[in-house]
């Protein structure tokens, strides 16, 4: 039978001569879920912008049904079924999702509004997706987002979507109805490119899987005759070390003391409401809770770049309550934040981010030490095994994965006496991912850490206790190690 | 060479053809000989370097008024304001302190680009907005100024000659000193790199405990101070300001594209100030030999600049005016 769309000898190099993918084949099957698997920067996302007409490939062909293509922009792979669902969406943001959805179809072919919304709604209903067509895409959550983007795609007739790494913005819970939502479609006839590194997904949800490394396909497999460890060795071309968790010692005074916090967000939404929690030195905390519960808040509260309503925090028995975050990093506050956005300037060299919040320290007088900075960057590069050109090339230049490396190891390389470690190890392949959680738990050496993860995994096997956030409420606390996952997620949603 | 400097160099000469491209298209609308008007334009202006070197010298800083503010993330259109009022502080300091009265100049476009950035950190007044109004208000104080209080004893059409005079190649000196000092500025201080970083993302910048206000009022400071030398080293080359305020006029406007053209580095601004400083020249050589109306030269002039500095200011646009 001949392949829904085959890939051949696919090799991209890019306009700075980084050679992204080597004479990849990869093909789908009508009807299939095929994962494509591989570690940051594998070349994952190219070859799938390649397929979807965003990129052309320096060499190879593409044929669909057996013909042969050579899309030139997206709308070209549109009109032959195929869309893709990108990392961060492509909705948008002012746009209502019925703005969106009507923006996309008609870019492939007319159609007038009422007609979009009708079919919209009954594909909705009929598939069980349920987006609200009149709110504005900027309030919807992740897992909303990327049902507004299926349904686009839906709309658009796809018969292939291409899904890139769709479970890094959900919630536990969106990310198993998104599994289900694809079951529900395969059934409809629509094939799958699943991209990922999580191999869990891969078993989950998959049929066959292709391991990308380093730009080359190292095998494609019937998912049930492949074992997690055996993927995991192909990704990277080793053995993956699991981190073994020490039990820590006993642990020692109490470091920071958060009393009665309260606080709202950019929008006056109110999502801290009186958290007291204590944290000592030698302990890995973990804060779990579902998005919004207010973890994100109570981060950057402690890292001074948000003023409390009500509450104090203290750090060695020292009230620091809305100091700034000049100070809190004084006081010994490190803080890895959720966003890369945020804790990088992408604009800027990796030499330059690696001092950023302490460009202070790398200066003599009024003029920056290169030199030194230039060393500290060295080593975090080193250290955390971040894969450059050039030192003094561009942060964004660096795929995610490396970003985060860079942004987490500036962290850890520094002085400090608590960490706050926000979604460390998000878009980490199993190795580096496994490399700061080894670092994280290294740090209780140091200080303590406040871990707030949406990877329960994670949580559950790195921290010493784990208190759950809810509604921004403290609703529980848990025995890290010993507790089970559902008693977890049972007390993030709220029950008790 | 890097890859990266190839590239840039590769598409300013694209952008360059295609200018020359644009212009000879408008030209022979107009029915004018392209050919003709284009090989003076590019060949005379050249002729005479002392003379470019004087053109490009106020350019230079009013690329600087607008590129340091662009760095941190700021749009200080307010440096033909900034001109226009070290232009008049100038002449009226140099009378009794002679070189003086650059540093007055520069001051007083410092104090108004430090108020627009201080609006701006403060009170949350759009800085482009508050520059349009400012330099509108301050074209008419000069105007003002000219014709009532600084005016000629004979010739009341005009003010009084400046009282200090550097030359062309000290002025373009001078402007090339500031320039490097720019370029110290922006990749080897403290400040620099927090204006670097203010301007690569506000949400960074805050992160790394930047003071966001400090740094506006600052870059716009230093913005107004390089715009302010700019219209004093103007005013200094044509020797007083007149009622048509032709000597004054668009400097800032022009520093924009300038700094635009330059990619936004101090280096860059230098190189394209020659270039329009030439390209203006060999207009008016246009002007002498062929009959073209002065309209048509500043038209040429200003798709040259369009047309070049559009793939940078495209480029910034779409990275929503991020720089590093
Ligand atoms: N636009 C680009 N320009 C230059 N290099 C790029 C670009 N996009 C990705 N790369 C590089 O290509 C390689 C593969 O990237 P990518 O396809 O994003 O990997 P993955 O999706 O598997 O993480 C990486 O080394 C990355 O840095
Ligand atoms: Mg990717």
């Amino acid at each position: 039978m001949v392949p829904l769309v085959s890939m051949k000898g696919i090799t991209k190099v890019y306009a700075d001569g980084t050679v992204a993918l080597r004479g990849v084949t990869f093909e789908l099957a009508e009807g299939e879920v095929h994962a494509l698997l591989g570690e940051n920067g594998a070349g994952k996302t190219t070859l799938m912008r390649i397929l979807y007409g965003e990129l052309r490939p320096t060499a190879g062909e593409i044929f669909v049904r057996g013909q042969s293509v050579a899309f030139r922009s997206p709308q070209e792979a549109m009109r032959r079924g195929i869309a893709m669902v990108h990392q961060n969406f492509s909705l948008v943001p002012s746009f209502t999702v019925a703005d969106n959805l009507y923006l996309a179809v008609t870019s492939v072919k007319p159609m007038r509004r009422g007609e979009v919304e009708g079919r919209a709604r009954e594909l909705g209903a009929r598939l069980g997706i349920e987006v609200p067509l009149e709110a504005r895409v900027e309030q919807l959550s992740a897992g909303m987002k990327q049902r507004a983007e299926i349904l686009k795609s839906l709309l658009l007739d796809a018969k292939i979507i291409i899904l890139d790494e769709p479970t890094s913005l959900l919630t536990p819970l969106e990310a198993r109805a998104l599994l289900g939502l694809i079951k529900e479609l395969k059934a409809q006839q629509v094939s799958f490119v699943y991209v990922t590194h999580k191999l869990r997904e891969v078993k989950e949800v998959a049929d066959r899987v292709t391991v990308l490394r380093k730009g080359a396909n190292v095998g494609t497999f019937q998912v049930s005759e492949v074992s997690e460890a055996e993927m995991a060795k192909l990704m990277v071309g080793a053995e993956v070390e699991r981190v073994r968790r020490s039990r820590s010692g006993a642990p020692g005074e109490v470091l920071l003391e958060v009393e009665d916090l309260a606080a709202r967000d950019d929008m006056g939404v109110e999502r801290l409401k009186g958290v007291t929690l204590s944290v000592r030195r030698g302990e890995v905390v973990g804060i779990a809770g579902v998005q919004g519960s207010g973890q994100k808040e109570l981060a950057e509260i402690l890292a001074g770049l948000r003023r409390p309503e009500r509450g104090k925090v203290r750090l060695g028995g020292v009230d620091v309550t809305g100091r700034s975050p000049r100070e809190m990093r004084r006081a010994g506050v490190l803080y890895s934040p959720e966003s890369r956005e945020e804790g990088l300037a992408l604009e800027m060299s990796l030499v330059e981010n690696s001092v950023l919040a302490r460009q202070g320290e790398h200066a003599s007088g009024v003029t920056m030490n290169w030199k030194s900075a230039e060393e500290r960057a060295r080593q975090i590069v080193e250290r955390f095994r971040v894969v450059f050109t050039d030192l003094w090339e561009r942060a964004r230049n660096l795929s995610g994965g490396n970003q985060q490396r860079l942004m987490v190891g500036r962290e850890l390389e520094s002085e400090g006496l608590l960490l706050i470690a926000h979604e460390p190890t998000q878009g980490l392949d199993v190795v580096s991912a496994e490399k700061v959680r080894g670092e994280i738990l290294r740090f209780r050496e140091r200080g303590a850490v406040l871990l707030i993860s949406s990877d329960l995994d994670e949580v559950l096997e790195l921290s010493d206790r784990i208190v759950v956030l809810f509604e921004g409420r403290v609703v529980g606390e848990l025995k890290g190690g010993e507790s089970d996952l559902e008693r977890l997620a049972k007390l993030m949603g709220g029950a008790l | 060479m890097s890859g990266e400097a190839l590239r840039a160099l590769s598409e300013t000469a694209l952008a360059l053809a295609a200018a020359v491209f644009v212009t000879s298209l408008l030209l022979l609308l107009l029915g004018y000989d392209p050919v003709s008007s284009l090989a003076v334009m590019f060949t005379y202006g050249l002729g005479n370097v002392e003379y470019v070197a004087a053109v490009a010298a106020p350019l230079v800083l009013s690329a600087l008024a607008f590129l340091i503010p662009l760095r941190a993330g700021l749009f200080n259109i307010g440096g033909e304001g900034q001109a226009y009022l070290g232009a008049l502080s100038f002449l009226y300091f140099s009378q009794q302190f002679g070189a003086l009265g650059l540093l007055a100049g520069g001051l007083m476009g410092a104090l108004l680009g430090g108020t627009l950035g201080a609006l701006r950190a403060f009170l949350g007044v759009n800085e482009v907005i508050a520059s349009i109004m400012t330099n509108w208000t301050l074209y008419y104080v000069t105007l003002f100024l000219v014709s009532r209080h600084l005016t000629h004893p004979e010739f009341p059409h005009r003010s009084i000659d400046v009282g200090f005079f550097l030359g062309s190649w000290t002025s373009f000196l001078l402007a090339l000193a500031l320039a490097l000092l720019a370029l110290v500025l922006l990749y080897n201080t403290l400040l620099g790199y927090e204006i670097r970083v203010l301007g690569s993302s506000r949400r960074a910048a805050a992160y790394a405990g930047i003071d966001v206000r400090r740094v506006t009022v600052l870059s716009m400071s230093i913005g107004g101070l390089f715009g302010g030398t700019a219209g004093a080293l103007k005013v200094m080359y044509v020797g007083h300001l007149d009622t048509t305020m032709s000597a004054l006029f668009g400097v800032g406007f022009l520093g924009i594209g300038v700094a635009l053209i330059g990619k936004s580095h101090p280096i860059g601004a230098v190189l394209s100030a020659a270039f329009l400083a030439s390209m203006i020249i060999g207009g008016h050589w246009v002007e002498l030999r062929l009959g073209t109306p002065p309209e048509l030269t500043d038209v040429i002039v200003g798709v040259m600049v369009l047309v070049l500095s559009a793939p940078y200011a495209l480029k910034l646009l779409q990275r929503g005016g991020r720089l590093g």
